[in-house]
């Protein structure tokens, strides 16, 4: 039974790695894992085994493509890369956290205003 | 756009096809984590790292692979019926590779779950489905007349009628009557018991024809003796046709006249007497024909005989119906106030009903229920106790489960599936006792005349709280196992070295309550099965105002050889004759009922000279007609005046013997000989009075009873053929021989009248005592069962005790402790066990003792002797119990105990 808050930190890393894909292009899954790591700056401490959990939800539900490839020493590894419904989802997913953080922070100043 | 609803699919999409494809794709992820694991290894090392410090690193920085891969089955897989199935293959291993504990186990379970069973279906068929093979049975309802009273009584066919035709919240009424029918040829008869009943009867009850049909048509009507038709029993269709089609048609002599069999009943009709089986219906309207005594009685408002089934109306409650019958009834009191003046009905719900074993049945099911609940209990403890030692022994797999990331949600899932599987196979091992046990009810009941009774069958409510019952008992049992494994401490657990069979102190503790409450059950059932043995015992032991020894009875349906009132009177004289000349008889008498049979017999409404009743004295005292020789065979006191003679019968006046209680009730002052009682339409001189005897039940009050000649009488008309006739024989010699004896005579006299329930007088009242005798002789079956499962529980517990401290044992043995001082310890804590034990039992059964005292006869439920004896015989047991271990103990190496691991 996973808790509420670890669903949320789920939805999270979902949303980080659609973003590292759309930005950066298709990536393996220890890429995608370095690229989260350096842009989150050690701030995020989770596991990073549950990256491949999210690479798997995120292939079923369409959003991401994986296909198999070489990497650059030369080892065979997998490839994700976001597809046009990731694309759309990722969209959606950042308006509503922009709309969100907007509201959160107004009403956080509101209370600065006291 | 319904993403949520989109993302589901798209989820269970992905399960499918993850189902589908098996194990393949597994092998993919694996790799990538391998892949990912490596490379960041790798990347420590270049950090500085050596190569086990790096892989380390990127283990712990990469989170737990197991948990990861159970993620990521739980997306792609039904994780839950793929952890069912693993639960129960795994429940399988342990169970094979165990066959000692899932021997005890299930032979345990199985004789909780049968006695339990066994008992449920004779409720269930007795009680809560006592008319197997009817159409929507709650729906129907017995109609019982009540006398000015209050008391029930039989109703009458004219009475039967005016219900019928005038209430309207009642759909269909129907009569039945049971009645033993002679049926058969020149050649052979046999015995067959059958019910007379209205045309509609199966409508009523709603039961379709198996092959044939029911009473249609004119066969409905009330003109009597005018449709010599039947309908036959299945088994009765299966023994004499060979459930061939040709027994429709087929012409049956019952009673000496043709019927002719137009269907069959279905195969789980029995009739429409819980618990008893009938083989064969007729219409109530060849009553007088069955009978020989023409149409009269079928038209006497005052020939009370008749049983009354009824349909309540659709939406119609019983308390609507039922004071629509009793303003009917009074109404009918008022109109027919000659004969029905006072008297009133009511509805009752077919298992409240006064006819059939329910009555009597009640009391005992009831307390066996209880009983048999109780050893439930001890067996779910015992199972528990059996748990919690294999638990411990599993402690340590727990422990690497857990740590190795199982929800202890997982753990007691597979926990309890184990149970389960346990509890199924006890369940089937306990209905196979229970089918071979259920049969074993008729042996109790006792032998006299009653129809076959019905085998209590494992029918789906029966299987359905079988299966209810193995399931609360996994419940029940895996609760104390589960928690105690869940609350483990992994830690503690993991760095106790190498003790593979320890098990902390909050196990011991469970343990120990089990078992205590185990003793405390098993010593409830024994006081209470004791007190019902000697209550048993006091009740056998009452005199029964006559002398039953040496007496030998036999039962005669003379209305069915269709004798009249003049040919039974004939039969009698001739049949009283023989038997008075075989070698070894010293008396000879017959009367029309045997005290302490299961039936009431027959009263009569009576009016003494001199003794004004009161407005709601019931007048109507139970009689026996006797013949002469009645009280000296009997050995019943004659007080005053003198026995019936052959004298005493037309064109002399009729005479009454009465007896003590009669007099000091009725006749309080003045001379009783040559005082007049009116009954029958006539006065009676009173000539005799005769010491009182029982007459239905040993356990009765002493009631006003009357004796009348058994004489045949043109006018009078007092005995009539089919009230049913009864001889007794008193021989000096063998009773057997005498029952013998009864057989060939009546043979001689009559080849077409049967002999039947011939018996010793002692068998037969021995019959009146079944109540009490079922519920002592289970109950002490029931406490012997609880009993030894309870030794059974104490043993265990004591001997594992021993094997836990062996290691100490032997290091105190080192020491210099005596061999007896070990001893002493092990038996010091059996003792404390069964003491504790016996006080909590004894406690127990004090509070219950109100309830159960109900149930006992002249003796409260706090006898000091039978609590005492229990107390001893538990304690000494339980020592014994607790010394077999001890002495085991006692005799060990020290120098083997202290190596002991």
């Amino acid at each position: 039974m996973k808790s509420k808050k670890s669903e949320v930190l789920q939805g999270t890393l979902d949303l980080m790695i659609l973003k590292t894909l759309h930005a950066l292009g298709p990536l393996h899954g220890f890429g995608i894992a370095r690229r989260i790591e350096q842009v989150s700056r050690d701030v995020l401490q989770l596991n990073e085994g549950t990256v491949y959990t999210s690479l798997l939800r995120l292939q079923q539900q369409a959003w991401i493509a994986a296909e198999w490839g070489t990497s650059e020493n030369n080892r065979k590894a997998k490839f994700y890369s976001i597809t046009k419904r990731g694309e759309k989802h990722l969209q959606v997913e950042a308006e509503n956290w922009e709309r969100i953080s907007d509201v959160i922070g107004r009403v956080l100043k509101l209370e600065a205003e006291r | 756009m319904s993403t949520r609803r989109e993302f589901r699919l798209r989820a269970f999409a992905a399960k499918v096809r993850g189902f589908l494809r098996g194990h393949k794709r597994d092998g993919e992820f694996d790799d990538e984590i391998q892949e990912h694991l490596q490379l960041l290894a790798e990347k420590f090392m270049a950090q500085g790292m050596s190569r086990e410090e790096a892989a380390a690193a990127a283990r712990r920085q990469f989170g737990n692979v197991t948990l990861l891969q159970e993620d990521r089955r739980a997306l792609q897989r039904f994780s839950f019926f793929e952890a069912l199935w693993q639960d129960l293959r795994f429940s399988l291993r342990i169970i094979v590779k165990s066959p000692g504990f899932t021997a005890t186990a299930v032979l345990t379970l199985a004789l909780g779950i049968g006695a339990n069973t066994t008992i449920f279906s004779w409720i269930h068929s007795v009680l809560l489905n006592p008319l197997p093979g009817a159409g929507d049975p709650h729906r129907i309802v017995e109609l019982e007349s009540l006398a000015p009273s209050g008391e029930w009584v039989p109703t009458s066919y004219l009475d039967f009628r005016d219900f019928r035709d005038h209430l309207n919240l009642v759909e269909s009424m129907s009569v039945a009557k049971p009645m033993a029918l002679t049926v058969g040829n020149d050649v052979h008869v046999e015995r067959v018991w059958g019910e007379t009943v209205s045309g509609n009867f199966f409508d009523v009850l709603r039961v379709q024809a198996e092959i044939g049909r029911f009473f249609s048509g004119v066969e409905r009507d009330d003109a009597q003796n005018a449709h010599p038709v039947a309908v036959i029993s299945h088994s009765f269709w299966h023994s004499h046709y060979n459930e061939s089609a040709s027994a429709i048609g087929a012409i049956l002599r019952v009673n000496r006249t043709p019927y002719t069999v137009i269907g069959v009943a279905p195969k789980q009709f029995h009739g429409s007497l819980a618990g008893l089986s009938f083989d064969l219906w007729v219409p109530a309207t060849m009553y007088g024909q069955l009978t020989a005594t023409g149409t009269w009685m079928l038209e006497d408002r005052k020939a009370r005989m008749f049983r009354v089934l009824a349909r309540l109306a659709r939406g119609v409650t019983l308390e609507q119906a039922r004071s629509e019958l009793a303003s009917l009834a009074g109404f009918m009191a008022k109109a027919d106030a000659d004969t029905n003046e006072g008297m009133s009905a009511t509805l009752l719900p077919v298992w409240k009903s006064h006819y059939g074993i329910q009555g009597s049945l009640l009391a005992p099911l009831t307390i066996l229920f209880g009983a048999s609940g109780v050893v439930l209990l001890i067996v779910c403890a015992n199972i528990a106790n059996l748990l919690l030692v294999r638990a411990a022994g599993r402690r340590k797999e727990f422990s690497i489960r857990v740590a190795l990331g199982a929800s202890p949600m997982r753990l007691v899932r597979q926990l309890s599936t184990e149970v389960l599987m346990l509890a199924v196979l006890g369940s089937v091992a306990g209905l196979l006792i229970a089918d071979w046990l259920g049969g074993s009810l008729r042996w109790l009941l006792p032998l006299t005349e009653a129809p076959r009774l019905q085998s209590g069958g494992l029918d789906s409510g029966v299987l359905l709280f079988t299966a209810a019952l193995a399931v609360a008992i996994a419940a029940l049992a895996s609760i104390g196992p589960a928690l105690h494994a869940t609350r483990d401490n992994v830690n503690e657990t993991l760095k106790e070295g190498g003790r593979s069979g320890t098990s902390s102190t909050q196990s011991n503790r469970l343990r120990s309550l089990l078992v205590t409450s185990e003793v405390a059950l098993a010593v409830t059932s024994l006081i209470g099965a004791g007190l019902f043995v000697k209550s048993f015992y006091r009740v056998k032991s009452i005199h029964p105002g006559f002398d039953p020894n040496q007496v030998a009875v036999a039962q005669f349906n003379l209305s069915a050889a269709n004798f009249d009132a003049q040919q039974a009177d004939a039969f009698c004289r001739h049949l009283r004759e023989r038997l008075e000349r075989q070698p070894g008889v010293t008396a000879v008498t017959y009367a029309d009922y045997v005290p302490l049979s299961l039936g009431e017999g027959s009263w009569e409404d009576l009016q003494v000279e001199g003794h004004v009743s009161g407005p709601s004295e019931n007048m109507k005292i139970y009689r026996n007609l006797v013949a002469p020789g009645y009280f000296t065979l009997m050995k019943i006191p004659l007080i005053e005046g003198r026995d019936f003679t052959m004298q005493d019968d037309d064109p002399h006046p009729p005479v009454m013997i009465v007896t003590r209680e009669f007099v000091r009730r009725f006749i309080p002052r003045g001379g009783v000989l040559n005082r007049k009682v009116h009954g029958w339409g006539q006065w009676f001189t009173i000539v005799g009075v005769v010491e009182d005897s029982k007459i239905h039940r040993l356990t009765e009050n002493t009631r006003p009873y009357f004796y009348v000649p058994i004489f045949y009488v043109p006018i009078r008309q007092i005995y009539r053929p089919e009230m049913g006739l009864a001889f007794y024989v008193r021989t000096a010699g063998s009773v057997s021989e005498a029952m013998q004896s009864i057989r060939r005579e009546s043979q001689a006299v009559d080849a077409m009248v049967p002999a039947s329930g011939v018996m010793s007088l002692n068998e037969w009242i021995a019959g009146s005592l079944f109540g009490q005798r079922i519920a002592a002789s289970l109950l002490s079956v029931l406490a012997a069962i609880a009993f030894v499962l309870a030794s059974i529980g104490l043993y265990g517990v004591v001997a594992y005790t021993v094997a836990q401290r062996t290691q100490e044992f032997g290091i105190r043995l080192s020491l210099g402790a005596q061999p007896r001082d070990v001893l002493g310890l092990i038996v010091r804590q059996g003792l404390a066990f069964a003491l504790a034990g016996t006080a909590v039992g004894a406690g127990l059964t004090l509070l219950l003792g109100r309830a159960l005292g109900n149930f006992l006869v002249n003796m409260s439920a706090a006898d000091p002797l039978i609590f005492t004896a229990t107390a001893v015989f538990v304690i000494v047991l339980a020592l014994a119990a607790a010394s077999i271990p001890a002495r085991r103990a006692m005799r060990v190496d020290p120098m083997v105990a202290l190596r002991y691991e």
